[in-house]
């Protein structure tokens, strides 16, 4: 019966991958036209594209007939907001792909794992007592990073027993650390007590928004990520290797001391730095890769490059989805991705139940 | 010596499982190591292809110490076949394949056509022409193990490791996956279960017990009744297998 298990999917052909990623490149263009239109203040796309063409080539093309405020609505808060959705949304794809190559087990992933709240505990405590400020606008990424790593450890160290990682260890290990990281996050905010600004912004790092979206925060965001994709790319058939194992992967010639190494470094560097700017937004780099590997395969090849498309565009279609369902309030966009990951992620843990059992 | 082990020795959780295990391979030779189940025979061959780390003692691979080789250098020098593992993540049978070109192949400037006909005169030596594409998840055991004959063939070692290659399979698929290895011209080091496999192919035999080598020689030497009852405690009657020639090992249990 299984002599008849070709199929359609995932794509073989690279024209076909290319075709697809073509689309996917329509899809995104689409999401930011729709992104930078649709908001608390609708805009008109003929002043979007007025403002953006002097903006961008930093001339007046147009002579300014629309007011001052739709300018910095658009300008200052709308198009960087998107492009920093593309670059979350694209780095925590990215991430997940890493945790899943480094467990070989398609449930990881830095929310999963508890990670991201230990990045968001790390950046929250330095806001909260101020003690990385000789670092300047950085300080927040460091303590992000920090908690990150610290996370990343516990979290496999107790996952993995007699260097397998099992669904079912993966999944405690991260409510533990979540949990535990958590309960810093929370202690932290409750000891400062006032009502004060502090307060909010660690408030909102527990829930992810993009609400402090910068051109700033985005410079920095991209910088990393562009680094660590780039990285990345370049270890893609090491990645392939290792999902196969780790005995495997010494067996065909990968040095999976070094491999993990890198891999542990580069995840927690974008993790703590997309949590520095967003806070934790949870399921992303679960479900991108997962249905992204169902369309064009397991090979990192070309799954990096796909599902970071999907990846950054899914996030920029759940932001405009949180500016709109409530507007003109906003709703967290942590919300809005855990509506569609949480269900997915329940049907994981079922699929892998069916190949774990026994 | 094609494969030299010196004196290895390997604890988990401070238990001995493999004791001073010394032991040398020449070229071209088909070696059986038997035991019984947690007699240290996967350790042993884990040990030898680096996925321990030996607590002392060293192996040698045409005079070389593995331990000093890179990871790619000693994937020249040596494959591994092992049991099939769970993976999560699916391939198709072609890419699985090319995954044993790994250390061959650079980061840029692979001659694609090449490494293409490397791949599929595996795929086509194991049988499996027209499979390349099929979904390696969807494959029956035997097909799979097949697969991973191919990887590790494309691996072009001139030594190939065989950590319990054939268990799980039924007996025609043993011998499809036994006769495919014993065609290339390879020097073999495998555990085997089964001893009448194990008579028809190998050149010599390793007996393994309790983390010690306890005997060595050809089938004809080890496989007489008291032998065979010292490692697995079972009777035996050994006849000689009129077409093969070999030893043929007849089970006498007490019923």
């Amino acid at each position: 019966m299984s002599n008849m298990k070709i199929s359609f999917f995932p794509l073989q052909k690279r024209s076909h991958y290319l075709i697809f990623c073509a689309i996917m490149v329509g899809v995104m263009l689409l999401s930011f036209v729709m992104a930078t239109r649709l908001g608390s203040v609708e805009l008109k796309f003929d002043v979007i594209k007025r403002v953006l063409a002097n903006k961008i080539t930093g001339r007046t093309v147009y002579p300014s007939t629309w007011e001052e405020s739709t300018e910095s609505i658009l300008w200052s808060i709308r198009v960087p907001r998107i492009l920093t959705a593309f670059i979350v949304g694209a780095g925590l794809t990215l991430c997940g792909i890493l945790m899943q190559a480094l467990t070989k087990n398609p449930l990881a992933d830095p929310y999963v794992l508890g990670i991201s709240q230990g990045a968001s505990a790390g950046a929250v405590s330095v806001i909260m007592y101020g003690y990385l400020s000789f670092l300047g606008g950085y300080g927040t990424m460091v303590g992000a990073f920090l908690g990150a790593v610290i996370s990343i450890i516990l979290a496999l160290r107790i996952a993995t027993i007699r260097n397998k990682v099992t669904a079912t260890q993966l999944v405690l290990a991260g409510i533990a650390v979540s949990a535990f990281f958590g309960a810093i996050t929370n202690f932290m905010i409750y000891h400062t007590k006032t009502g004060s600004d502090k307060v909010k912004t660690a408030t909102y790092w527990m829930m992810g928004s993009l609400n402090g979206a910068s051109w700033d925060k985005l410079k920095y965001a991209s910088i990393a990520f562009v680094i660590c994709l780039l990285m990345i790319l370049a270890l893609t058939r090491n990645l392939d290797v290792l999902l196969l194992g780790d005995d495997v992967a010494v067996t065909v010639g990968v040095d999976t001391d070094k491999l993990k190494l890198i891999i542990i470094a580069v995840a927690t560097l974008l993790t703590g730095v997309i949590v520095s700017v967003s806070g934790t937004i949870g399921f992303v780099g679960l479900t991108i890769p997962h249905i992204t590997r169902s369309i064009v395969g397991t090979k990192h090849s070309r799954l990096i490059p796909a599902s970071v498309l999907v990846g950054g565009t899914f996030l920029v279609v759940a932001d405009i989805i949180s500016r709109v369902i409530v507007a003109p309030e906003e709703l967290p966009i942590g919300v809005v991705s855990a509506f569609f990951g949480a269900p997915f992620f329940l049907y994981l843990i079922r699929r892998s139940h069916g190949k774990f059992g026994g | 010596m094609k494969l030299e082990v010196k004196d290895i020795t390997y604890s988990i959780d401070s238990k001995l499982i493999v004791d001073g295990v010394s032991l040398g391979i020449e070229e071209g030779m088909f070696v059986g190591l038997l035991g019984p189940n947690g007699c240290g025979k996967s350790t042993l061959l884990k040990n030898i292809y680096k996925v321990y780390k030996p607590d002392s003692g060293a192996v040698y691979i045409d005079g070389k110490n593995v331990a000093e080789l890179s990871s790619k250098d000693t994937a020249h020098e040596m494959s591994v076949m092992q049991q099939e593992n769970n993976v999560e993540f699916d391939m198709v049978v072609y890419d699985m394949v090319m995954l044993g070109r790994f250390s061959h192949q650079k980061m840029f400037n692979n001659d694609k056509r090449k490494e293409k006909k490397i791949v599929m005169d595996a795929i086509k030596e194991v049988g499996l022409e027209g499979y390349e594409q099929r979904s390696f998840l969807s494959l029956s055991g035997g097909e799979k193990q097949r697969t991973l004959v191919a990887r590790a063939l494309v691996q072009q070692a001139p030594l190939i490791i065989l950590d319990e290659p054939t268990n799980h399979l039924d007996i025609g698929y043993q011998y499809q996956i036994m006769n495919i290895l014993k065609r290339q011209n390879l020097t073999v080091f495998s555990s085997i279960h089964d001893l009448n496999v194990a008579a028809c192919y190998c050149d010599r035999i390793v007996f393994m017990k309790k983390g010690h080598l306890i005997d060595v020689g050809t089938p004809e030497e080890m496989f007489v009744p008291e032998k065979i009852f010292n490692l697995f405690g079972v009777n035996t009657q050994i006849m000689t297998n009129s077409v093969t020639g070999k030893p043929n090992i007849i089970f006498l249990p007490e019923l």
